[in-house]
This record gives structure tokens, C-alpha cells and sequence, in this order.
């Protein structure tokens, strides 16, 4: 769809030529030139103006009555004013009406300080009230539900708070009852208001009716700070300001970014803060000593894991979570790489990097509002409330405002399907089977074959094809990693995904493309591009060799290793090619007892979406398992032998790369709690003791190398990402990111899988009647250790809803057991 | 002499049928319409015969048709016959009558609009009349008048009768879309106008009941001819609904330019024997009141407008000597405040300030200085609304205000004396029990207080 | 001034039901009905799917669905709501917030036979409001919903009342026990007051002579609304 190409024009307000882009609501406008023109109502977010608090009266020459400036567009020409006598006076009559029912009890109102009403009537209003009639009076404040209450005395019924809910997030459940002078926000027959996206009606609301009942009266805005950073608990890494005082963070608001989040968060964002500062989180270093795990100085936990990691010689693996930072996962890679001699790494998402390397090639890269823009977008093979919360907005947006045309290929039901042309359902597991029916459907080949074995319906298939030929050339097909995560079939499945999008011309077409849903958590695209992947180095690099030589020792000691997997050869891999494990392959080794340890960076295996059982022995055949963590999780509980207090998202400092290739900056907003330290410096100390010195010092030089080592990063500076972050693939340096390895992949059919199939094969095989016992599934995102230590959000495991919004996923039996047992009933 | 248009053979038994109104010649001007004429040539008939919207605004309805884009996209007609404004009943009488005559008028409507569906918005209330309509158009679908390939011409019309569940706002022509879009019946903004983006979105002809069927009336005469009837740019004839305290209440069809006495006296009998005018509605609650004096103002657009006031709908309500001015008010300002939708502020909470202050007045707690207030209340109303809602009261309450001023403030007086409460002491005590207005930073006098208040 | 919650006085006009409420955070969310939970009577999801048919957005049989449940349930009860809900694949919040914009529309339980009673100005003119008071003393609440109405457009047959929508007037105070009898019998309404059955005023008024006045030029009082900005119909 085009993108608009705003023209400059010239008006006039209240005297002052101003410069303005053409068509620009005049609210918008006079900000060009400095003039505030007051609103309620007027939000850009929720969609067309409405022109319903007629506060923005204002006058424009050769038009008699006054205008509403959030609803007219700004012409070359026009001659505006704001401070005439008439435009004052309708004005200060607007604030005088609203204040007639509202109560001002600013000095007890938690909006009070930041209160746009508050502001507007000391800007605009008369400075005296005229009605001297009984105010209305209510009991509040009310619950509206777990997360807000309602202060219906203070409402001014600017409709914004159910025009989200009916226009944003279109779950209906908000409405206005009643008419007139009557009219209240409420919802059907008693019930409270639970959405996925609710908490942003506290944060439009321009008074004080909606509050969030998790930051009532915890603070006045000048006992607080903000502080801008990034959410990094779930892949959409929302732009958020943390709201702290007294270095505690006691409210998440949005910092609006058009092309991340378009401003608005979902609740996982907006509340689950509240478990950075819970009595739960692990605070200090643990060892485990006589089966517990106990507190301990620093010294000696660093000591027993560089002990044990010295100890595995070489037999290590390591697995990352998905919020670990892009230099988290650089320098425990190098400790891994070069200090252990180990290239047991990944994600716990176990893609080969080979299959996901030319599915990240810039030229097929969609971005975020392509979503919104394009002519059409097949979701596929993921369900976006679920992994990736906010682009269900996005695409609502793109089919309620620009007339997107969605389809959707998923396993599961969807949220989106009411808003889709087409819904196709295949059975569960047999992705690869659906991509390769589609691209039947598009290119020839047996559908109804393909379809048979994913039991979709041909009839749709061909639908499904004939829209994305022809509903427009700008397509975007928004997949779910996860579609790649049987490692039987991941090449199939890419190639098939690659044929569907080259064939489509996606390449190098603006405005169209592929945007992956990372199935290794919220950073999972940054960790594989600095280098956090088997047999991959920085930069997607496959990596020639193991080590550069400094710890020849521990090399040695690898690669003699006894061990069938590890030793056997790599099938059609080059000769010097490392062996390297892939997480699936990591766990059957120890399980093996092929590896003896395992690092753990911000993830518990038992909570990610791997086979439980099997991973379950792996842990406990496991001599030594190192973790960085926040909170103890039951792997950790029951297997950790060291573990470090993890930062918290807002308490660290990094980079992480956005699935559409966007690096944005983390800024601790908050000082790190007990004796919490940073995880490069704990990764940095780890290998010092491991006789491998990383050089990093601080974070910034940490961030550094990181840039240096990915070729395509060169140049890059924590200036130039800043607050709005960079796109890699819009800066020249892009042009360094290697060659997909087409050709070899066309050949080699998943080499390091074959080693792992090996791997595998020397372990029994519980999983025969389940059609795919390796592969991961990501877990929800509402289904993590920060929803539940958050105490608003404990409400969602008490009734269910998390598994509703996993969707396809049932909840981990035993997580579901322990927020049972913390609320004191049968599971 | 002039012969009624709308109103010929108005009360014959049966007209209501397909049968007595072919055999009225029924469905005529639709065949020559369709058959004979090209759309252009029925625009241009309408447009010719400057035929003005007699639902309440008075905008020309031809070149409310020409408004309309050219293109094959779904466009609309819709039906306004959510008769409520206070006063108004004519609709009603056509539709119960003569069903037949509005829904041709529909379909040639259609015809030159281009549109291929249809809406009949008739408010929830009239039950008889919305049974009536379906009924007939059952019978006109079943006679090939309605549905596809009307009479061979090629043009197809899908009619649909939507029965609303009373609201008056929905007969604001946005709210009414918003209403037949299956919503709360909140008016929009505009631009966009209907005429662009209406119904679904969709280029949408709205018009009132009278007005479409006063259509097949212009094309038997030709919209010059028509066009004859009347004064200036108020032609035609119209239907006056004329009711309150006059002795022979209904609705009559005159045309357009007569002297409003002679509504008032000399077709509905004027005021009960002893009584005189005190005031009156010249179109509806909504429009601003005239006095006994006014009497020999024209009935038509123009010179209703010069004298301060609009013909509205064409209602006319008429108050005698007997009532106090301050009963009609509350009336009024009741009414507007319980229909407001609450969408946009000054309407919402101006006319609930507005009715807390006249019920002040009534209970005898208020002083000459709410006068002020009130009528500053209403000057902030006015042209400040999303829709015209809140200057429908706003102007009759501000009329009533500037012309009976003095009625307002002997009731004040009176009413107080009622309540044992003195003048002086009055302000002081009224305010005392309420709060005194908020003192803010700078506080000014809230308003030009009265000299014996203090 | 009436009693608030707990016996304390408010002051306010006005008080609405449920804006003392607070939500129930025992229930479940509410969205768009479960078929196979919700039950719906076979006639009435008929209807409402017949209704659904006759436009090109279902949404636009909102009223008629939330009417012909009210004349299943005797109001749009929660039950009934879900019910549209349901078969209209809507939230039941969207069905309740169009359910109480409209003044038919009864969102409290009432009784079987709705009397409204015009109490707007030209009926009030001619004694509405006492008419009003009267028929509420003699109507017991259990068999009749007696509401003041707005405007009803019946003016010419002023005071009037709509009993169960068959409009009758001009109603005298000596009508009324007839007339809640005709309703409790079951018979027709007054059938001499009836609506129905009136002529038109003068079918001829238009065949009397009038000299017609063109509007004067020059410029009377401030225009109430020039066509040319007020371009809509009003209700009429």
C-alpha cells in the first residue's frame, strides 16, 4: 500500500507562519509552531478523530463557526487563531462544562501532577466555576477489574478508553452504558474487563477515572523518575519508560515508537514489572551444598563454577533464554568457544542457524509496519497474542484502517480470526507439511497430497494462494519460527517458505517480506547474530575452527572427548567444521553423560518449551549446571549446583536486536538489587577464572566488541541506536551479511542435524506416540516466572486465562501445580 | 388555489393498498421515470424544482442528490422517518395513509441516485405505521415496483423497513446511520458527509419522509412547474403539523408563504375562546419562539430565518396565555436533556446544567443572576456542538430567555417568596446551601451580579 | 436528594443504575458467547438470522435481535443479551451498550403491558403530566409498565398514550379505567380514541385563498441556522 509522502505547506497560526506537513490535523499542526491547541478526545493512536470533547474549538478565517482542530486538516494557506476572544471563550465554556460533574479532588487523585485536565483547566479554564448545583456523587473507587479501577465521579467521557477496547484491541468489552448526562464506561452485566491489551486505557485515560490498582497511590509525579529502556519479555521488545522511585520501578508506561510498538503495551509489559521486585527473586549467589542450594559470597560462587566448568574439560554446553542480551550471549559464546573449547551452544529454540541464516537475509526482511501497511499478510504457524503480543494490534490496525487483506495459516485457533479473509487450520506439528502444500498451491506440485498429510483443505490452500498472487504485490508472511523446529523437518520447511516468498517477488521489494517470530524468546534474533549458535560465530559466521588457539588445551581435551555423537563425522559438513551441538543435541549428550556440564544464561530447560521428561533426566545426569537467573525456577531448584542473580530487564545495560533487525538499547533504570551483579561482568569474571581473559571491563566496551565482531554491525555506536534503536539492515554495513549459504543447503540437507540424529539415536525414544517428541514449542509468553511472581498478574494463572492465551499450548502441568499450590488449592 | 399534493384523496378508505393507489394513479410517475426518463433527467427535474429538505435543515434535496459521486460503488438511500422532533407528526400520517406514495418516491430517489439499496428508518414507537409499510412493500416487491430489474428499466432497488427503538437523536441524519449500522445512535463528524461516506462507509442519499414523497408529485408536474408553488426559494407546498392550545389540532398541507396567522387561526381555530398567543414553535421544539406578535410573518424558509427563527419541520406548537413561559422551558430543556447523546460536551452537560438551573428556578432557590448564567450557558451551547442537538435547545431556551425575560424573573421572585425566602437574603442562603463558586486564582466575579443580591 | 448507598444522602438529579457497581472479578470476561453453552430458542435465533440477512453488515439487525429477544425475555435481561450475542456473534457489552441507548429498550425487568404516556410539550400543554399521574395511581405495577414518554408524534390527539403501541387520545381523565380494562380483557384499546381511525385535520386546506408573502429583504434578528451550514436533515 503506498506509504503517505507528506508535503510541506505553509499557514498561519495566531500570526506565526509555520511549516506543517499538508493534511495534518491543525492540533498537530500548531505544534510546529508552538501552540498547544487543548484536547481530551483527540488521540491519533485510536484511529479517525471523533470531535467529541470540543475542546480544540478554534477559528479559521473564511469559515463562520469555529472548528474542532483535531479534525481539520491543515491546508497551504490557512490562517488559524487560538487566542482570540471567541475561540477563548468557547474554550474556557468546554473546561467549565466538564468540570460541572467532575469532583476535583486533585489533592487525593492519583492522576493529580499529571493530569491533562488538571493542566487544561489551569491553561484554558475560567479560574472560577459558575455551577453552584449539587455535584454527582458515587461510591469509588470500583474495581473495573483485577488490574484498574474505575473513579466514575472523575470520568469526563472522552470515549477513549472504549474506543480502544472497541476500535484497538476490538475485544468489545468496554463500552458506554446508558445516554446523555447518563452515560458511564462499563461492562456487560458486572463483568470485569479482561483483555490481553487493557491496561492501556489507564494510560489514555485524561483524568483520573482509570487507574491501575498495581500503582494507586504508590507515588506523586515528583517523587518519581522516568527512565526509557526496552521490554525484553516477549520478541515484540516494546519501548517502555520505567516510572522509579527510590530505585524501585513502580509502573511501565509506553514510549510510543511507530515503527516497535505504535504505542501501546500489553499487560505482560505494563505489569509484570512488579516481579523485578518481589521477595522471590534470587538476589545473591547460590551453591548448592548439601542438596540445597545456599546462599554464598561471590568468591566462592565463582569459583565452584569455574571449578566445575574446568572440571567438564571441554564437555560443556550451553543454552541461552531469550532475554539475554546480544553481548551476553557474544561473551558467554567466546567463554564457550575460546576459553572452554566447547561449541555446545544455542538458543533453546534448536533451529540450526543454516536454516534460519538465509530467512534473515535483509533483502526478504519485512519491518513492523509493514504489517500494517501491506496489501496483504499471511500469518502463519503462530499464534501473534500469544508470542509476539503486540502485532496483534498491528494487524488489526492494518485491516480496520488501510483495508489489509489477512490471512491465516495456524494450528490453533487464532484471536485474529474474526478479522481475517482467510483462516486455514492444519493439524499441529505438520508445518513443514503446510508450507510445502502452499507452495504447491502457488507453484504447482501435488495439493491435495501435501494438504492429506497436514489435514488442511485444499479448497482453502488454493484460496489462500490465489490471494497472495494476486491481492497485491506488497505481502508480508509473519511466520513463527516454530514451523522450523521439527529438525526432521526444518529444511524442508525453509525451503519451502523461501520458495513461497522469492516466488512471490518479495525479495527486495519494499514493503514486503518475511518477519519471523522468534521461537527462542524475545532476543532470539540477536543472540544467533552475535554469535550465540552451534558451529555459528558473530555475524552468522559458520565457524572453521574451534578455538584461536589460546586454550589449545582444553581443545585437545574436547576433541578427545570419548563420545559417539561428539566424535562421530559431520555428514557432508566440511572437514574442519567444529562439532557442534544444537540445544536438542546438548540434552541428549548429557543425558548421554557425553557432556558433564551445563551453562545456563536466563533460562530454565524445563520452562521453555522443551520435552519436559527428557530434559529432566539430561539435568540430573548433568554434573555441574551453572545458571544465571532470576528467579528458581523448578529445573534450577531441582539441578542447579551455582547460581547468579540475573539482572532484571530494567536493570540492564545492552543491546538487543528486534526480530525485524532493529537494535534497541536497555538503560538500567534501576540499581541492581542484594549483590545482583551485571551478567557480562559475571560471564567476564567466569572466564578470567577459566583462564581466558574476554577484555571487557564495562558494559559500553562489552557492547563494542560485540559490534566489532559482527560485520554487519561495523561502525555501529551506542549513540548512533540510541532511543529510537537502528535497523541494521538500513545502514551501509548490511551489505556484510553473508551470503546465504543457498547452494550448500540445497546440497547438505541439514548437516548438523544429522549429528544430532545420531545423538539422538543412541537414546531411547519415549515420545513414539506423540508425532514429535524433540522439537520445542515456545512456550506463551503470558506463561513465564515474571506473570507469575507479578502479584496483578497472578489473576491469570488463578483462572486459567494464560493457558487461553497460550492458545495451542497447554500449560506446563507442574507450573500450573505451583501457582496452585501458592494459592492454596487442588491443581 | 392550489391543490393538495400530499394530502389528495388523503383519508380515501384503502389507500393504504397497492390496489386503491394504482387506482389513483399510483406508480405512474415511477414507470415514466424509469422507463422514459434517464437518472440525469430526474436529477435535473428535482434540481429544478428547488425542492428543500423538509425534515428540519431545508437543504435542497436535488442538489443533495447531485452530492452524490459518480461510480459503481454501493451506494444508499435512506429514509428518514424517525419522526421525533416535538411537535412533528406529518410523517406519520403519510406513511400510515399512504405507504405507496413514499415508497415510489424511494425508488425513483434511487434511480437518480444511483443507489441500488434502501433504507426506511422509522422510529420504534410508530407500530402501526412500520406494520403498514411493510405490508406495502410487500406488495409493491410482489408487483415488481421494488427488487430487481424494476419494470424492465434495468435498475434494481432492495428496500428494507428498520424499525428503531426510540432515540431521537437517531433522526439526526449521522446518529441514524450510525443507529442503522447497528450502533449506539452517536452523531459523527462531519465532513465527511453522508453524501460521501455515509451508510457502510458508502455514498448515502438521506432524506425525510415528506420530502421523497413529494418526488413522484415533481416528476407528474415537472420540477418547474413545481417549483411555481411557494415564494422564492421556499417552494412548493408543506405539511404543517400544528398542535398545544389550539382548537383544531392535526396536520394541514399548505403552501409554502402563507401568513403564519393564517395556520394558526384559520386552519386550526387558534387559541381556546378568552386565550391568546403567548408564544410559539414556528418548526418544532427545536426552533426559537416567536410571540403573538410575530403572527403575520410568512410561513416559508427564508422569512422564518430573517425573523430569528427556522420552519424547521414545520410543526407548530403553539402556547396560550395560561402557561407560565418557565413550564414550556422545562418542557424543552427536559426533553434535550434526556435525548442528548453525550458524545460531545456542551450539549451533554449543557443541557443538564440547564435543567438543574430552570428546576432551581422552579423550587424558588434561584436568583435574577442564574437569568444571566442560564442564557451565557446557552450563547456557549450554540454552533459549539458536534451535532445540532444542543443548539435545538439552546436557541429555543435562549429565545425564551431574551423574550420573557421578565416573566423569568418575577417567577425567580415569586417562586422565593413561596419558599419564605426574602430577596436579599435569598442569594446569600441559595448559595450558602450549595457551596459559594469556587474562588480560584485571580477569581473574578463569576457573573454580573444583580445589584439587590447583595 | 435521594438515599445513597448505605442510607447516606447524595445530591445529585440523577442516579443510574450501575454506576455504583463495581465489577465482578469472580466472573469471566465477557466475550463473544460459546455456541455450544449458550443456549438460544430455536424461534428467536430464527429470527435474528433472518434479520441478519436483510443487510450487508450484521451488525445493522442489532434492534431488531435486541427487540424481538425483548419480546421473548420481557426485557433485554443479561440472558437474553448473551443470547443475541451468541447467535449475532457480538460481545454481549456491545449488545448492552446499544440496549441501553435506546429508550424501548428496557434493561430492567417491567411489567407485560407498557403504557407510555406522552409528557412532552404539546401534550403536556393539554394535561399530560396530570394524565400521567393518574394512570400511574390506578395501574398496578405488576401488570402495567407506565413510563412518561417523550414525544410520541401524536400531537394532534394530545394528551395521548401508546398502550402496548396502539396509540390512543385525546385521553381525559375519566378514560382511564376503561382503559386499563380494555388491556386486562385483552380487547382493543378505546377503540374510539384510536389513532387509527382519525381523518386528516382539513385535507383541504391547501384549496383556500392566501395572498403569499415573498420574504421581506433585509436583515431581521441573527439567522437561527442558514441552510447552507446546517446541511442535514433534523429528525422531523
Amino acid at each position: 500500500m503506498p506509504r503517505p509522502q507528506p508535503k510541506t505547506i505553509t499557514f498561519t497560526i495566531d500570526g506565526l507562519e509555520v511549516q506543517a506537513p499538508e493534511n495534518a490535523m491543525l492540533v498537530d499542526a500548531a505544534k510546529h509552531g508552538d501552540v498547544e491547541i487543548p484536547v481530551f478526545c483527540y488521540e491519533p493512536k485510536l484511529g479517525n478523530p471523533v470531535g467529541a470533547c470540543r475542546m480544540c474549538l478554534v477559528e479559521i478565517e473564511g469559515i463562520p463557526k469555529l472548528q474542532t482542530g483535531c479534525s481539520t486538516p491543515v491546508k497551504d494557506g490557512m490562517v488559524v487563531h487560538t487566542q482570540t476572544e471567541r475561540v477563548k471563550t468557547a474554550q474556557s465554556s468546554v473546561v467549565e462544562f466538564l468540570l460541572i460533574n467532575h469532583p476535583l479532588d486533585c489533592p487525593v487523585c492519583d492522576k493529580g501532577g499529571e493530569c491533562p485536565l488538571q493542566d487544561i483547566t489551569f491553561g484554558w479554564g475560567r479560574g472560577t466555576s459558575r455551577f453552584i448545583e449539587p455535584k454527582r456523587h458515587f461510591v469509588k473507587p470500583l474495581a473495573l477489574s483485577p488490574l484498574i479501577a474505575i473513579d466514575r465521579e472523575r470520568c469526563i467521557l472522552c470515549y477513549r478508553c472504549v474506543r480502544f477496547s472497541q476500535e484497538v484491541s476490538e475485544d468489545y468489552q468496554l463500552v458506554l452504558l446508558e445516554r446523555g448526562a447518563h452515560s458511564y464506561v462499563s461492562t456487560f452485566d458486572g463483568h470485569p474487563y479482561v483483555a490481553p491489551f487493557s491496561g492501556n486505557i489507564v494510560e489514555l485515560c485524561p483524568v483520573g477515572a482509570l487507574t491501575s490498582r498495581a500503582y494507586r497511590f504508590r507515588a506523586r509525579p515528583w517523587d518519581i523518575e522516568d527512565s526509557g529502556s526496552v521490554c525484553t519479555l516477549c520478541p515484540s521488545q516494546c519501548n517502555v519508560r520505567f516510572t522509579v522511585r527510590d530505585e524501585r520501578v513502580l509502573r511501565v508506561q509506553a514510549r510510543d515508537h511507530d515503527e516497535v510498538d505504535d504505542g501501546w503495551l500489553c499487560d505482560k509489559g505494563r505489569f509484570a514489572y512488579q516481579s523485578i521486585h518481589v521477595d522471590e527473586r534470587v538476589t545473591q549467589p547460590l551453591v548448592r551444598d548439601g542438596g540445597e542450594l545456599r546462599p554464598v559470597s561471590w568468591e566462592r560462587a565463582l569459583e565452584e563454577a569455574a571449578a566445575g566448568l574446568r572440571r567438564a574439560a571441554g564437555r560443556v554446553g550451553a543454552l541461552a533464554g531469550g532475554d539475554a542480551t546480544n553481548e551476553e550471549g557474544h561473551l558467554l559464546a567466546r567463554l564457550m568457544r575460546e576459553g572452554l573449547g566447547s561449541e555446545h551452544l544455542d538458543t533453546v529454540a534448536g533451529i540450526a542457524p543454516a536454516e534460519l541464516h538465509e530467512l534473515a537475509d535483509p533483502e526478504l526482511q519485512a519491518t513492523v509496519p509493514d504489517l500494517e501497511l501491506a496489501h496483504t499478510v499471511l500469518v502463519l504457524g503462530t499464534e501473534p497474542v500469544r508470542d509476539m503480543a503486540i502485532l496483534d494490534l498491528r494487524i488489526r490496525k492494518g485491516v480496520r484502517r488501510h483495508g489489509l487483506k489477512l490471512a491465516l495459516a495456524t494450528p490453533g485457533v487464532s484471536a485474529l480470526d474474526s478479522s481475517a479473509r482467510l483462516s486455514l487450520r492444519y493439524a499441529p506439528g505438520h508445518d513443514a507439511d503446510f508450507v510445502q502444500a502452499l507452495a504447491a498451491a502457488l507453484y504447482g506440485g501435488d495439493v491435495e497430497q501435501h494438504a492429506r498429510t497436514c489435514q488442511a483443505d485444499a479448497g482453502e490452500l488454493r484460496a489462500l494462494a490465489e490471494l497472495l498472487r494476486t491481492g497485491g504485490e506488497e505481502v508480508v508472511i509473519l511466520y513463527g519460527q516454530s514451523v522450523l523446529a521439527d529438525p526432521a523437518q526444518a529444511s524442508t520447511a525453509r525451503e519451502a517458505l523461501l520458495k513461497v516468498a522469492r516466488g512471490l517477488g518479495l525479495a527486495g521489494r519494499p514493503g514486503a517480506g518475511l518477519l519471523a517470530v522468534p521461537a527462542a524468546g524475545a532476543n532470539g534474533r540477536g543472540l544467533l547474530e552475535a554469535g550465540f549458535a552451534p558451529g555459528y560465530g558473530p555475524g552468522l559466521q559458520p565457524v572453521s575452527a574451534v578455538s584461536d588457539g589460546t586454550n589449545s588445551d582444553s581443545a585437545t581435551q574436547a576433541s578427545s572427548t570419548p563420545g559417539a555423537a561428539i566424535q562421530a563425522p559431520t555428514a557432508g559438513e566440511t572437514p574442519t567444521a567444529p562439532r557442534a551441538l544444537d540445544a536438542h543435541g546438548i540434552g541428549a549428550a548429557l543425558a548421554a553423560g557425553e557432556l558433564s556440564a551445563l551453562y545456563l544464561l536466563n533460562v530454565d530447560p524445563l520452562r521453555s518449551g522443551l520435552p519436559h521428561a527428557r530434559w529432566d533426566a539430561a539435568l540430573e545426569k548433568a554434573s555441574t549446571v551453572i545458571a544465571h537467573a532470576g528467579f528458581l525456577t523448578e529445573g534450577l531448584r531441582a539441578h542447579a549446583n551455582v547460581v547468579f542473580p540475573a539482572e532484571s530487564y530494567a536493570e540492564k545495560e545492552g543491546t538487543v536486536v528486534h526480530p525485524d533487525g532493529r537494535l534497541q538499547r536497555l538503560r538500567p533504570a534501576i540499581g541492581r538489587p542484594g549483590e545482583t551483579r551485571a551478567g557480562w561482568q559475571v560471564i567476564a569474571e567466569l572466564a578470567r577464572r577459566c583462564g581466558h581473559d574476554l577484555g571487557v571491563l564495562t558494559g559500553a566496551m562489552a557492547s563494542q566488541q560485540l559490534f566489532a565482531a559482527v560485520p554487519f554491525y561495523a561502525g555501529l555506536t551506542l549513540e548512533e541506536i540510541g532511543g529510537r534503536g537502528v535497523r541494521w539492515q538500513e545502514r551501509p554495513a548490511a551489505q556484510a551479511f553473508p551470503a546465504p549459504p543457498s547452494e550448500r543447503a540445497q546440497t547438505r540437507a541439514g548437516a548438523p542435524s544429522s549429528d544430532i540424529a545420531q545423538t539422538r539415536a543412541v537414546q531411547t525414544n519415549p515420545g513414539a506416540n506423540g508425532a514429535h517428541p524433540q522439537s520445542h514449542t515456545p512456550p506463551s509468553i503470558w506463561d513465564s516466572p515474571e506473570v507469575e511472581h507479578s502479584p496483578a498478574l497472578r489473576f491469570l494463572f488463578r483462572r486459567g486465562l494464560a493457558d487461553a492465551r497460550g492458545a495451542t499450548v497447554p500449560a506446563d502441568p507442574e507450573t500450573v501445580a505451583a501457582a496452585a499450590a501458592r494459592e492454596g488449592r487442588p491443581a | 388555489m392550489t391543490e393538495a399534493l400530499l394530502f389528495k384523496d388523503i383519508d380515501e378508505p384503502g389507500l393504504s393498498t397497492l390496489d386503491v393507489y394504482k387506482a389513483r394513479g399510483g406508480y405512474e410517475q415511477l414507470r415514466r421515470a424509469l422507463r422514459e426518463m434517464t437518472p440525469e433527467a430526474v436529477l435535473g427535474e428535482l434540481e429544478a424544482s428547488n425542492l428543500r429538505g423538509r425534515g428540519g435543515a431545508g437543504f435542497q434535496m436535488g442538489k443533495k442528490v447531485s452530492f452524490l459521486p459518480k461510480g459503481t460503488m454501493d451506494k444508499y438511500v435512506v429514509c428518514n422517518a424517525d419522526e421525533s422532533e416535538p411537535g412533528t407528526f406529518k410523517d406519520r400520517e403519510l406513511m400510515q395513509k399512504c405507504p405507496h406514495m413514499l415508497i415510489e418516491g424511494i425508488v425513483i430517489a434511487s434511480y437518480a441516485a444511483g443507489a441500488s439499496r434502501a433504507f426506511i428508518y422509522i422510529r420504534g414507537e410508530y407500530v402501526l405505521q412500520a406494520d403498514i409499510l411493510d405490508a406495502a412493500l410487500n406488495e409493491a416487491r410482489e408487483a415488481g415496483f421494488v427488487g430487481e430489474d424494476i419494470l424492465g428499466s434495468g435498475h434494481s432497488l432492495s428496500l428494507v423497513v428498520h424499525r428503531g427503538a426510540g432515540a431521537y437523536i437517531c433522526g439526526e441524519e449521522t446518529g441514524l446511520l450510525d443507529s442503522l449500522e447497528g450502533k449506539r445512535g452517536n452523531p459523527r463528524l462531519k465532513p465527511p458527509f453522508p453524501a460521501n461516506q455515509g451508510l457502510y462507509q458508502g455514498p448515502t442519499l438521506i432524506n425525510n419522509v415528506e420530502t421523497l414523497c413529494t418526488v413522484p408529485a415533481i416528476i407528474r408536474m415537472g420540477g418547474a412547474e413545481y417549483a411555481e408553488l411557494g415564494v422564492q426559494t421556499s417552494t412548493g407546498t408543506k405539511l404543517v403539523s400544528v398542535s398545544g392550545h389550539v382548537q383544531k389540532p392535526g396536520n394541514y398541507e399548505i403552501e409554502l408563504g402563507i401568513p403564519s396567522r393564517e395556520i394558526i387561526y384559520g386552519l386550526a381555530g387558534g387559541p381556546p375562546e378568552g386565550r391568546s398567543v403567548k408564544c410559539w414553535f414556528p418548526g418544532g421544539s427545536s426552533s426559537p419562539v416567536l410571540t403573538g406578535e410575530d403572527l403575520d410573518i410568512p410561513y416559508d424558509f427564508d422569512s422564518m430565518a430573517k425573523a430569528g427563527t427556522m420552519l424547521g419541520s414545520g410543526a407548530v406548537i403553539v402556547v396560550d396565555d395560561s402557561t407560565p413561559i418557565l413550564d414550556v422551558a422545562l418542557k424543552v430543556a427536559k426533553f434535550y436533556r434526556h435525548e442528548s447523546c453525550g458524545k460531545c460536551t456542551p450539549c451533554r452537560e449543557g443541557t443538564n446544567w440547564t435543567m438543574k438551573m430552570l428546576e432551581r428556578i422552579d423550587n424558588g432557590e434561584a436568583t435574577p443572576m442564574d437569568i444571566e448564567i442560564m442564557a451565557s450557558v446557552q450563547e456557549h451551547i450554540i454552533g459549539n456542538c458536534l451535532c445540532v442537538l444542543g443548539d435545538a435547545m439552546a436557541m429555543p431556551i435562549g429565545s425564551m430567555i431574551a423574550k420573557f425575560r421578565d416573566e423569568f424573573e418575577a417567577h425567580i421572585e415569586q417562586a422565593r417568596a413561596r419558599n419564605g425566602l426574602g430577596a436579599a437574603a435569598a442569594s446569600e442562603s441559595a448559595l450558602a446551601a450549595h457551596g459559594a463558586p469556587l474562588a480560584g486564582v485571580g477569581a473574578q466575579p463569576a457573573g454580573p451580579y444583580p445589584s439587590e443580591a447583595h | 436528594m435521594s438515599a445513597g448507598v448505605g442510607g447516606v444522602p447524595r445530591y445529585h438529579g440523577s442516579r443510574v443504575p450501575g454506576w455504583d457497581e463495581p465489577a465482578d472479578l469472580s466472573k469471566d470476561p465477557a466475550e463473544v458467547p460459546d455456541p455450544a453453552s449458550t443456549a438460544v430458542p430455536e424461534e428467536l435465533r430464527a429470527e435474528i438470522e433472518a434479520h441478519m440477512a436483510k443487510y450487508p453488515d450484521r451488525r445493522s439487525a442489532t434492534l431488531p435481535a435486541l427487540e424481538a429477544a425483548q419480546r421473548v425475555h420481557g426485557w433485554c435481561s443479561p440472558e437474553a443479551i448473551e443470547q443475541v450475542a451468541c447467535v449475532m456473534r457480538l460481545t454481549p457489552g456491545y449488545l448492552a451498550a446499544v440496549a441501553t441507548f435506546y429508550d424501548m429498550l428496557e434493561t430492567d425487568p417491567v411489567a407485560p403491558h407498557k403504557i407510555y404516556i406522552c409528557t412532552n410539550i404539546s401534550c403536556g400543554l393539554c394535561g399530560a403530566d396530570e394524565l400521567y399521574a393518574a394512570v400511574r395511581d390506578a395501574a398496578d405495577e405488576s401488570e402495567f409498565n407506565v413510563r412518561s414518554f417523550e414525544c410520541l408524534g401524536a400531537c394532534d390527539i394530545a394528551p395521548m398514550a401508546s398502550v402496548d403501541g396502539v396509540y390512543v387520545g385525546p385521553l381525559g381523565l375519566d378514560d382511564i379505567p376503561q382503559l386499563l380494562d380494555d388491556v386486562r380483557a385483552g380487547r382493543p384499546v378505546l377503540p374510539d380514541k384510536q389513532l387509527a381511525r382519525r381523518l386528516v385535520a382539513d385535507p383541504h386546506a391547501n384549496s383556500r385563498e392566501y395572498e403569499l408573502h415573498p420574504a421581506q429583504p433585509g436583515s431581521g434578528p441573527r439567522a437561527a441556522r442558514p441552510a447552507a451550514d446546517a446541511e442535514q436533515e433534523r429528525g422531523a
